[in-house]
């Protein structure tokens, strides 16, 4: 392959043709697979798919879907005002097509609907303190009752005797008071109140659309925001809280669709300027977009073919690819601008495909290997990047020994410096020690204050108002958001009821030792439940009733009757409202129910009593991602060792000692100072801080290259890369200063990295033989 | 000696001039304790006998309700401003936190309000109907404006002089309850050792 005897122009011009073909084709896939595809842009989707306990795939991923779609309100009218803002609120959202099921005040037919429902099931909806006081005596429940009766304030009315003589739906009205979590009805609405007396309106709806999609959230969000804005302006002093994956899913789209814009034009026009300076011709600028196009398109059509589906974030990542595809048209063009009057372009490329298809697989390699990590957006941006790279080099290998033909050849700006340059490593001492030394100072100075965060809370930096409403609304409702809840699931309804029914005592144990401070369980019993309460009712009842009229009050005997529920019954049910969420079953009768819980102090013990009951999986996204990131952590810190190893044995063997030695120096100080940069700029060293690491290595690593191809000319070498150094830095330099803290410390320790090695990369030049750099 | 005199004369100026509910509200939160024995008539619809029930309460300021049924069997309920403690023979005693059960906390927090004639926090859930009966006598009858409690009770009437005497509540269902409380005083201002055991259990 070196010597390429048979690469003919004829064979070229045909590989031209071929290549023309596949990007037409190319062209024509982009066209197909679009309108199927997708645009992902949810944090949560950047982080790995795992396994949750053993919970079924679809049960986990039909709730998540879900949650997605729930929003909330809390609105607080202006002081001394009641409900009419939130009435106002709750019909401007009624008027929003985007939203479903908004849910304000239950009216009163829906109380209506409600209390007949538990009253005609009462025999079926035991709660657990009547449960324990029937299973306790006949004499508690009597003595419950008289209590009752005779307390001026509980309202037993003689209908109430007559028809419920047990107080059964009483009793279970009561518990359900007990778990509303913090809230008040009043009116019919779900109200909670604040430190300073103020009264707080809940409304809740649901998405038509996944909120994942990002076109339709920015609407939504959009309107809401003006349906506030009149709001607003209506009933000054009014408030509104908002809570919703909506709001956070929107709010990360439009920083990445930001990033995407002004640090991709900023990188873009950086490059063509750049070209512009060194080539003064709009030739190699339009050979360069071409590049740099057909590598986005091929980057696209793959990813998508692949993943079905692009994220905002890997798009965000992929500006960096820009400019290492144009690397390569730079590197062809400015061997033809300085040898072009010499040599043929076929000769050029024949001459330079060893550094090029070296650089090529050493990035590939590079990204291939984020692929190792369980990142969606990192798979995609590894692919996307590798075949992104390959088809922009391709391009150059096969059209530009045609294409730039007419590159007008002359010097390249700058030689004389560049000669200098090298001069000065190759024969001073001064530079050759001295600025290693230094960067190594700067790397332990760096290291000494280098902390180490896996936490991957800290890596979604979210809007302040969005923090503090956060915080309002769960104060206020008691219910917090953090991602926490255990999943019950069996083989089908009544299973995974019974599963929740042998998990309550478990819990309540639990709550009690300090491992949580609250859960909430659905009302729903199971067919088994319901059948021993019937038992339990029919053993004590009469016994009750005699107590009862012993103490003079004489009733009818209670209709024992079955009142089964069942899980259809209970969904089609006004009761399930606001539960309904937390059960899901599945075509196939699989089903599973979610405990949201809230305040838990030790997640571990969580994770202990999930895995000993049967059918329960804790899901604690955030505590095992945390896990996770420093498990990746490791192995890729070994990942990076290896690598490293295996290219000092490479060196070693090609150069031999010493010189194999100081090639190495660059490699290793270019990781170094990655790191320390990301110290001193107050970032600490997490799971992207590797991969960034990872990229510094395999694209660094050209640079050595470059100068150790024996057929290279040296100030050639060192132009295109001192071009290549200002493309990479101008791309992923931008990075830095984009808005997510993640992809920000990625761009730090990229850019830091990648200067080093080329600051360094002259070292690699035999020092020996002086003058020979032209 | 001084106080003394400027109470008395309050007091004097009291039953000269018309009672309102301000002032009413004001005269009954600057009593420290107030210690009573009440009689209680419940009369159920469809049930032929009246229960009657009757015992002693406590009122302490900044400290809670203290509601102590001795007949026909012992029932407490204790009431603080952030949770309600009902106990009964043989059974676990049953609480009620404001965090935890705020719809019932705020119910029973209504009791304290009509022992304290507390305006504001009765005006937030009936319409409010005061009238000076003469010669100090007042009275003040609530109709419920929200629900639930709308759905509960047709008027609370409130009747007392130098201090509530006696409460009538009208159920919805039909349903009566008449409180009559005697024996009021106010002294010893203080509370004994096993009175406060009571609030700060």
């Amino acid at each position: 392959m070196p010597s390429w005897p048979i690469l003919t122009a004829e064979r070229h011009r045909q590989l031209a043709f071929g290549w023309l073909f596949i990007c037409l084709m190319l062209v024509a896939a982009l066209f197909w697979l679009l309108p199927r595809s997708q645009i992902n842009s949810s944090v949560l989707a950047l982080l790995p798919k795992q396994q949750l306990q053993g919970v079924p795939d679809d049960l986990s991923r039909g709730f998540s879907q879900r949650l997605d779609r729930q929003l909330m309100w809390l609105v607080s009218p202006p002081a001394g005002q009641g409900s009419e803002a939130a009435l106002e609120w709750l019909t401007m959202l009624r008027q929003l097509p985007a939203l479903r099921q908004v849910e304000g005040p239950m009216d009163t037919q829906h109380q209506q609907q409600w209390g007949e429902f538990f009253f005609q099931h009462r025999n079926a909806l035991l709660d657990d303190a009547t449960r324990h006081r029937l299973q306790n005596s006949a004499q508690a429940q009597s003595q419950w009752i008289l209590g009752q009766m005779y307390s001026a304030f509980a309202g037993v009315s003689g209908k109430e005797l007559a028809s419920d003589p047990l107080l059964l739906v009483r009793g279970s009205q009561l518990a359900q008071q007990q778990s509303s979590g913090g809230m008040i009805l009043d009116n019919g609405w779900l109200t909670a109140r604040d430190k300073q007396g103020r009264s707080w309106y809940l409304i809740h709806a649901e998405l038509n659309a996944s909120s994942y999609d990002i076109t339709s959230s920015k609407q939504i969000v959009a309107s809401l925001n003006g349906l506030e804005q009149s709001f607003r302006q209506r009933f000054p002093g009014a408030e509104v809280l908002q809570r919703g994956t909506l709001f956070y899913s929107n709010y990360a789209s439009q920083q990445a669709e930001h990033d995407i814009s002004t640090l991709g034009l900023t990188s873009v026009a950086g490059v063509f300027l750049l070209i512009l300076l060194v080539f003064r011709s709009v030739l190699p600028l339009l050979l360069s977009l071409l590049s740099i196009a057909i590598g986005a398109l091929t980057g696209t059509v793959f990813t998508l073919a692949i993943f079905g589906e692009i994220h905002v974030m890997t798009l965000v990542l992929s500006t960096s690819i820009i400019g290492i595809s144009a690397d390569y048209t730079l590197y062809f063009l400015t061997e033809r601008r300085v040898h072009g009057g010499q040599s043929s372009p076929l000769e050029s490329l024949k001459k330079l495909f060893p550094a090029l298809s070296m650089a090529l697989l050493t990035t590939v390699a590079a990204y291939l290997m984020l692929l190792i990590a369980p990142f969606p957006g990192l798979q995609q941006l590894a692919v996307f990047a590798a075949f992104g790279l390959s088809a922009a080099c391709f391009t150059v290998m096969c059209w530009y020994p045609l294409l730039a033909k007419n590159l007008p050849v002359g010097p390249a700006p700058g030689l004389a410096l560049f000669r200098s340059w090298l001069n000065a490593w190759q024969h001073g001492r001064v530079l050759r020690m001295g600025l290693p030394l230094i960067v190594v100072g700067l790397i332990l100075a760096g290291f000494s204050q280098l902390k180490i965060n896996d936490d991957i809370g800290d890596l979604q930096a979210l809007p302040k108002d969005l923090q503090q409403q956060e915080r309002q609304i769960a104060a206020l409702t008691g219910q917090t958001n953090d991602q926490k809840w255990l999943v019950v699931y069996g083989k089908n309804a009544e299973q995974t009821l019974q599963r929740l029914e042998a998990l309550r005592p478990k819990l309540q144990q639990a709550k009690a030792r300090g491992v949580l401070d609250g859960y909430r369980l659905i009302n729903l019993p199971s067919q088994k439940q319901q059948q021993e309460d019937l038992n339990l009712l029919r053993q004590r009842a009469p016994e009750v009733l005699s107590q009862l009229a012993q103490a003079g009050v004489t009733l009818k005997p209670a209709d024992l009757s079955p009142q089964w529920v069942t899980p259809p019954a209970w969904l089609e049910s006004v009761v399930s409202q606001g539960w309904r969420l937390l059960w899901l079953s599945l075509p196939d009768g699989r089903t599973a129910t979610l405990i949201p819980v809230s305040g838990v102090h030790d997640s571990a013990a969580m994770s202990e009593l999930a895995a000993k009951a049967e059918g329960v999986g804790w899901i604690d996204r955030k505590t095992e991602f945390s896990q996770l990131f420093s498990q990746y952590r490791v192995m890729l810190s070994l990942l990076l060792t290896l690598a490293v190893t295996l290219i000092a044995g490479v060196y070693l063997w090609r150069f031999r000692l010493p010189h194999g030695l100081v090639c190495l120096v660059p490699t290793l100080l270019s990781l170094g100072m990655g790191i320390a940069a990301l110290a001193f700029s107050g970032h600490s060293l997490n799971l992207f801080s590797l991969l960034a690491l990872i990229l510094v290595l395999g694209i660094g690593i050209n640079y050595t290259l470059f100068f150790t191809n024996p057929r290279g000319t040296p100030t050639t070498s060192m132009l295109a890369i001192f071009m290549a150094v200002v493309t990479t830095q101008l791309t992923f330099g931008m990075l830095v200063f984009s808005s997510t803290q993640a992809i920000s410390s990625f761009g730090i320790v990229l850019s830091a990295g990648i200067f080093t090695a080329f600051l360094l990369s002259p070292l690699t030049l035999p020092a020996s033989k002086s003058g020979s750099a032209s | 000696m001084i106080r003394t005199v400027i109470f008395l004369l309050s007091l004097f100026s009291l039953s000269a001039q018309a009672v309102t509910l301000p002032e009413l509200q004001q005269r009954f939160s600057q009593q420290p304790v107030l210690r009573a024995d009440f009689s209680q008539q419940r009369t159920i619809s469809g049930m032929s006998l009246p229960l009657n029930s009757s015992g002693n309460l406590l009122i302490a300021r900044k400290k809670g309700l203290w509601w102590q049924q001795e007949k026909p069997f012992p029932l407490t309920l204790l009431l603080t401003e952030n949770r309600m403690v009902q106990t009964m023979a043989g059974q676990p005693p049953q609480v009620v936190t404001a965090d935890s059960n705020p719809q019932m906390f705020q119910f029973s927090a209504l009791l304290t309000a009509l022992f304290q004639a507390d305006q504001q926090a009765l005006e937030h859930n009936f319409a409010l109907n005061f009238s000076d009966k003469g010669q100090g006598a007042w009275q003040l009858i609530l109709t419920p404006k929200t629900a639930p409690l709308n759905r509960l009770f047709r008027t609370i009437t409130l009747n007392g002089q130098e201090y509530l005497n006696l409460i009538d509540i009208k159920d919805m269902q039909g349903d009566e309850t008449h409180i009559r409380f005697f024996n009021q005083r106010t002294e010893p201002a203080a509370l004994t050792d096993a009175e406060l055991a009571h609030f700060d259990r």
